[in-house]
């Protein structure tokens, strides 16, 4: 597993957000003692979960009018993440599954295979088990986090080139999920996010976004089902574009959806 | 199987009339920089029945105030003027009555005349320079859907809004379901059917073809003023396939009848085509206009991991792998409508020019004519041919007053 390239070219589309934490943590970067993370950086949890630090900043989320596949409920519109956070720099695997709760979780099996079949409220028991484990805050990412880290500073309709480099899905995915991390990263060193399963955010859909520029959106207090995105093994291409959205009543378990967590920084 | 309701589209007209609610979307002062409280002045080409339906949404969406009509019979036009509080100057009848309404003071125009009129009328009122809403079918034929297609456009470049009332588009539950099948949830479209099958929808009316009065008048029958069932009703199914595909059908192989109608004019009562998509996708189509004890406007599509299954009188789901509970549409052929003019008045409002709906109804509409062609030869005719020949049908126009 390759760590995340250079500071610059990640952030092409994104802004950082140069105050509070942030600017201090970046000033800290010239102290030869406590290098401040840059974007990509990963730390190890107790299951060995790997999760990659994402600074705060600003990006366009959404798609434009004119981009192929674009639906009406991706208007794009700005977003400020005003709090860095750290997330899975893979899908959660089968194997770290059932390192937290006691027991294996999955359609298809396989310790390095992404978990699904897992309602949103297994998603969400998995990070209250892991916070209490470890004495820190695990959580779904809102789905703005999501698009954020999926994207890693790309403003395309993938965060890569070619989508068959980065995902499994409909095309080569031969109908099944593959272990994490087999194909290339975003330019944050996530894996996975275009692809193999569809993950759980912690928002409630609402297909329509709000306008203008918006801090830390979380999602509508109520709504049809609860975020998921992502493409999976089972998508369309279209489906695996990093504007895409998609919603699920949140008790339903399927085998085309995971989950991968956030840890508050 | 969905449970089906029987009703006809005039019973259905009867019903839904009073049941639609009112409420305003445009905000006060948007509409063209206008002072507080300022409405759309609207012009109406076109009061007959269905205009009539539709004057009273537009007046219950509260954003609207009718100024002006048109329609050929000058019967027509006193009747709406009066219940619509039209001032009888502003009021046009002959063949010229659209263009004569464009000529005055006002923003837009609803288009609710004859199908076979529907292309000219939208062109007169874009070139008016006025905001262009009109019903399906857009037109009867290959040049009228291109009219319509360039029309779109030139609205687009003079900063107008021309909406084509499709009311599956509007709903949703379809957008969702149709979002999901378009982002894989039911892998590869393999194949599937689309159905439209109601009652005989205009009854019997007094119809001589050699009349072309009495054949304006019952345009519903006339198969060149109407474009035949399959363009004039049908078209709700096929858009909704078409749209679910996402791609115009490379050929298609059909036939068509009359066979149990009682009533008068000379459409066909029923239709069936096979249409080949691009990558080899089939889709079945059948329709039926006469008769009793079943009624849908349904399409279905496969996938090797699911099936969208949709009704406008019921429900709209995913069923498989990544299934989509979807859900009852209500009221679709009312609430369809209400929100299309909801959504044409913010458009205005918000200077929102991209007119979408345009090209979608020109690829579903030329489906139609393409299904419509190979039915009448009872063989095939491909896209290309189709396109290629570009039919122009022609009216009976005989002693039609200017």
């Amino acid at each position: 597993m390759s760590a995340f390239a250079s500071l610059a070219a990640p952030l092409a589309g994104r802004v950082l957000l140069a105050c509070g934490a942030l600017a201090l943590a970046f000033a800290s970067l010239h102290a030869a003692d406590a290098p401040a993370p840059k974007p990509g950086d990963i730390v190890t949890n107790s299951v060995g979960m790997k999760l990659a630090y994402v600074p705060a900043g600003e990006f366009d989320m959404g798609s434009a009018a004119d981009e192929k596949g674009h639906e009406e409920d991706e208007a794009r519109h700005r977003v400020k993440l005003t709090k860095a956070f750290r997330i899975g720099v893979t899908e959660v695997t089968q194997g770290q599954w059932k390192a937290v709760m006691g027991q294996r979780r999955g359609k298809f099996e396989g310790d390095d295979l992404p978990v699904e079949d897992v309602s949103w409220t297994d998603a969400k028991a998995f990070c209250e088990k892991l916070s209490k484990a470890e004495g820190k805050t695990y959580r779904l990412p809102t789905e703005a986090e999501w698009e954020d880290a999926c994207r890693a500073g790309a403003t395309g309709r993938f965060a890569g080139e070619k989508l068959a480099d980065l995902a499994w899905f409909d095309d080569n995915a031969d109908g099944k999920t593959h272990p994490v991390a087999t194909k290339k990263p975003n330019a944050w060193g996530l894996y996975d996010m275009h692809g193999n399963v569809a993950e759980w955010c912690a928002d409630a859909y609402a297909p329509d976004y709000p306008s203008g520029t918006v801090v830390d959106p979380a999602g509508p207090a109520e709504g049809k089902g609860r975020v998921v995105r992502g493409g999976s093994f089972a998508s369309l291409e279209r489906g695996c574009r990093s504007a895409s959205r998609s919603s699920t009543p949140a008790a339903y378990q399927m085998k085309t959806v995971g989950l991968r967590v956030v840890c508050n920084e | 199987m969905t449970k089906q309701t029987s009703m006809s589209r005039r019973q259905f007209l009867a019903a839904t009339g009073a049941a639609a609610a009112a409420f305003t979307i445009v905000a006060p002062g948007s509409v063209r920089g206008l002072e507080a409280n300022s409405k759309i002045e609207l012009g109406l080409v076109g009061c007959g029945g269905r205009g009539h339906w539709i004057a009273d949404l537009f007046m219950k969406n509260g954003g609207y105030q009718f100024v002006a009509a048109a329609d050929y019979f000058e019967d027509k036009t006193k009747g709406f003027a009066g219940k619509f509080k039209v001032d009888e100057a502003r009021c046009f009848n002959g063949l010229s009555c659209a263009k004569k309404l464009c000529e005055g003071k006002l923003d837009a125009i609803a288009v609710e005349s004859p199908p076979y009129y529907h292309p000219e009328h939208a062109a007169t009122g874009v070139e008016a320079g006025k905001h262009v809403y009109v019903a399906k079918p857009i037109a009867v034929d290959v040049p009228g859907c291109q009219l319509i297609g360039d029309s779109a456009k030139k609205a687009t470049g003079k900063k107008r809004v021309f909406l084509v009332d499709f009311q599956t588009r509007a709903n949703p539950l379809y957008r969702e379901a149709v979002k999901r099948v378009h982002n894989g949830d039911i892998g590869k479209i393999v194949s599937g059917e689309a159905v439209y099958y109601c009652g005989d929808t205009w009854g019997n009316p007094t119809y001589d073809n050699t009349s072309a009065e009495v054949c304006l008048r019952n345009w519903g029958v006339d198969k060149v003023l109407s474009g035949d069932i399959i363009t004039e009703q049908n078209i709700h199914a096929l858009d909704v396939a078409s749209w679910i595909l996402d791609a115009a059908p490379v050929k298609a192989v059909g036939a068509c009848g009359r066979k149990a109608r009682s009533g008068s004019g000379n459409v066909n009562d029923h239709f069936s085509v096979t249409f080949f998509y691009p990558n080899d996708v089939l889709l079945a189509f059948a329709s039926k206009q006469f008769g009793q004890g079943y009624d849908d406007i349904g399409c279905r599509v496969f996938g090797p991991r699911g099936t969208i299954d949709t009704h406008y009188f019921g429900a709209v789901k995913i069923m498989g792998e990544v299934p989509y509970a979807g859900g009852s549409v209500g009221n679709l052929f009312t609430d369809g409508v209400i929100a299309n003019i909801a959504e044409f008045a913010k458009c205005i409002a918000d200077g929102k020019v991209d007119n979408m709906t345009g090209p979608a109804s020109v690829q579903s509409n030329l489906t139609t004519i393409l299904g419509r062609t190979a039915a009448y030869k009872k063989g095939e005719v491909t896209w290309d041919e189709m396109m290629k020949a570009a039919e122009k049908l022609e009216a009976n126009t005989k002693g039609l007053k200017a």
